[in-house]
């Protein structure tokens, strides 16, 4: 466990760091962007010299580094709005899209790789296995784009809503979530089911499985009371590692193209205005998400299964 | 483990049983076609008319214009298999450097693990891993000021980890073998037994791998391309997709249906190459 947090702190100062040079030591220049029109030569100093581009590497990756330890991010450069109640506003919303397709995805992968581990080399896990392949060959922009033909526009349904988020209660939530999630759920699923499958194949070949099958154990406890359970420490690691980029990096695609006020879309945003405090904001909870991560899944392991307290 | 002769017979082996699997040869057959397309057009044969725009905007299918054209009257094959010269090339650089990288630093990390340098490279690996990848590479394309090669290497550097986690844990599990130990008894230098003789028996995985990682920087390169962080001045499927998504609300298909399903077609072989592959190395005890 404090072994497990040791291993953060380098963690950290390595995220912090890589996200420091690429994002404010070699980011946008932002200079020009506070001054006005044909600004002096003092003017054009003293802007530097407020944004810090004056002070050397270690000087700036140290004020860097306190900012984030305090938590203390300051107003966006961009919005002049606090970058705590950015991410208040907007980490629901991400979190509003991507749950349901991230539990729906998951959840369907489990069944049908139970399913298909289970009927292994049978009809259904060919057909199975097919349509995952064919799943896994489809581009996310491409079901995006389909989805969104077919589902929200005159040529197809047309039964939800192009681009936007309103919403305020669960009718409207659903009213925006659907395709998105659709969408997650189908490119994802033939990813799932292919993991989950090998994880069960796995486990069904050991030989208490086998014994039980030939005693005649129902095919829903020995899946559920065994196989499920003794495989739950890969289904947790795979689970619990995705989460930090489930909440930023996958829900980028998806709120740039619905045109959706989340994460990923203000991050974007402020890469490419060099917004540096909603950065610093992002990459540094991203970090922390990542380090937590870790723990929760070393004291689910212990949880799951006894054996590993002692290693 | 023995003489160049085994090896050979086994890789024959191999071949055969991969030879027998339709999906996987089949998926060979798609791979190859994209291939001699793409160096057609960059030996000029094909595609070159792909920016040359005609009064015909919108045209639909004909003998002159196999796909019709777009907005700008350009000639929607040409943009398609320029796309697929872009998708394989950046597929193929992606793919040999993130494996060189990760097979290089995965080896020395296993070879020495639990040593100093074996710590800062799973420090690197840890630290890559933790850094959102699009969020990585959008701040790598500003910070090279929007060069074309920030893309592939925002993708080789994040890539490489996943191989160096299996050529490391692989290179632990072979040193405790008996012919490295004998390699060792006689007094072979560390990097020769690394790379002459531990290194050649990961080949079948690192080949599983090239492909999963082909997979992945090809459909990575055409989401990059529709973010506006991949491919700027040419043809990317990405940027066709980006403007069909406009496009298909009109009812205007010919980009979107060029791009993606020349997209699906190459992602297709590859995941069938992948599988094909799997099978036959899986099955590899029962060969020896």
């Amino acid at each position: 466990m404090t072994r497990r947090l040791l291993y953060g702190i380098p963690l950290m100062l390595g995220v912090t760091l890589v996200s420091f040079m690429l994002m404010v030591y070699f980011g946008p220049d932002q200079t020009y962007e506070l001054l006005g029109k044909n600004p002096t030569a003092q003017q054009i100093t003293e802007v530097r010299h407020s944004l810090g581009y004056d002070r050397s590497f270690v000087v700036r990756y140290v004020g860097y580094l306190k900012e984030v330890v305090t938590l203390n991010f300051g107003l966006s450069a961009s919005s002049g709005e606090s970058v705590t109640d950015i991410l208040k506003r907007t980490l629901p919303v991400s979190l509003a899209l991507i749950l349901p397709g991230f539990v729906l995805g998951n959840l369907l992968g489990l069944g049908f790789g139970m399913l298909t581990a289970w009927y292994r080399g049978g009809w259904l896990d060919k057909w199975v296995m097919t349509a995952s392949v064919v799943g896994m060959s489809v581009s996310f922009l491409v079901i995006i784009i389909v989805l969104q033909v077919l589902l929200c526009t005159p040529y197809g349904l047309n039964m939800f809503p192009v681009r936007g988020w309103q919403v305020h209660d669960i009718g409207s939530w659903l009213y925006y979530v659907s395709v998105p999630t659709l969408a997650l759920v189908l490119v994802t699923l033939g990813y799932n089911t292919r993991f989950y499958r090998a994880v069960m194949v796995e486990e069904i070949e050991r030989d208490h499985i086998r014994t039980a099958r030939i005693y005649g154990a129902s095919p829903f406890s020995i899946m559920f009371r065994h196989v499920l359970k003794n495989s739950l420490v890969p289904i947790l690691t795979r689970v619990m590692y995705s989460i930090p980029f489930v909440v930023v990096s996958g829900s980028l695609l998806l709120e740039s193209y619905f045109g959706i006020p989340g994460v990923g879309l203000v991050t974007f945003n402020a890469i490419t205005s060099g917004d540096q405090p909603v950065l610093k904001a992002v990459v540094s909870l991203t970090g922390i998400l990542f380090v937590l991560v870790m723990l929760v899944t070393d004291i689910f392991y212990k949880w799951v299964d006894p054996r590993m307290l002692r290693s | 483990m023995g003489g160049p002769t085994d090896v050979a017979v086994v890789n024959a082996a191999l071949w055969h049983r991969f030879s027998k699997d339709r999906f996987g040869i089949s998926g060979l057959l798609i791979i190859v076609i994209f291939a001699i397309l793409s160096l057609c057009v960059w030996f000029g044969i094909l595609g070159q008319g792909w920016a040359q725009t005609s009064g015909s905007y919108w045209a639909s299918a004909s003998m002159e214009h196999w796909f019709g054209t777009n907005r700008l009257g350009q000639d929607i094959l040409d943009r398609t298999l320029v796309g697929a010269a872009t998708a394989l090339e950046v597929g193929f650089s992606v793919t040999l450097f993130s494996i060189l990288l990760g097979v290089v630093l995965g080896a020395i990390s296993g070879w020495r693990s639990h040593s100093w340098l074996d710590e800062i490279i799973l420090w690197a690996m840890g630290v890559l891993d933790s850094i959102p990848f699009y969020l990585f590479a959008a701040a790598l394309a500003f910070a090279m000021r929007g060069q074309y090669f920030a893309m592939h290497l925002a993708m080789i550097l994040t890539f490489w980890t996943t191989t160096a986690r299996i050529i490391r844990a692989e290179v632990m599990r072979l040193k405790q073998r008996e012919f490295v130990e004998a390699a060792r008894a006689i007094g072979l230098p560390g990097m020769t037994i690394v790379f002459r003789h531990i290194l050649p028996n990961t080949v079948h995985i690192l080949l599983v791998q090239a492909t999963i990682i082909f997979v992945v920087a090809i459909k990575t390169e055409v989401i990059l391309s529709f973010l506006g962080l991949g491919v700027s001045n040419g043809v990317s499927w990405g940027l066709m997709l980006a403007e069909s998504s406009q496009e298909v609300l009109t009812g205007h298909f010919g980009n979107f249906l060029a791009a993606s399903l020349s997209l699906f077609a190459l992602l297709m072989g590859f995941n069938l190459l992948t599988d094909a592959l799997q099978d036959a190395f899986d099955n590899r005890g029962k060969i020896v």
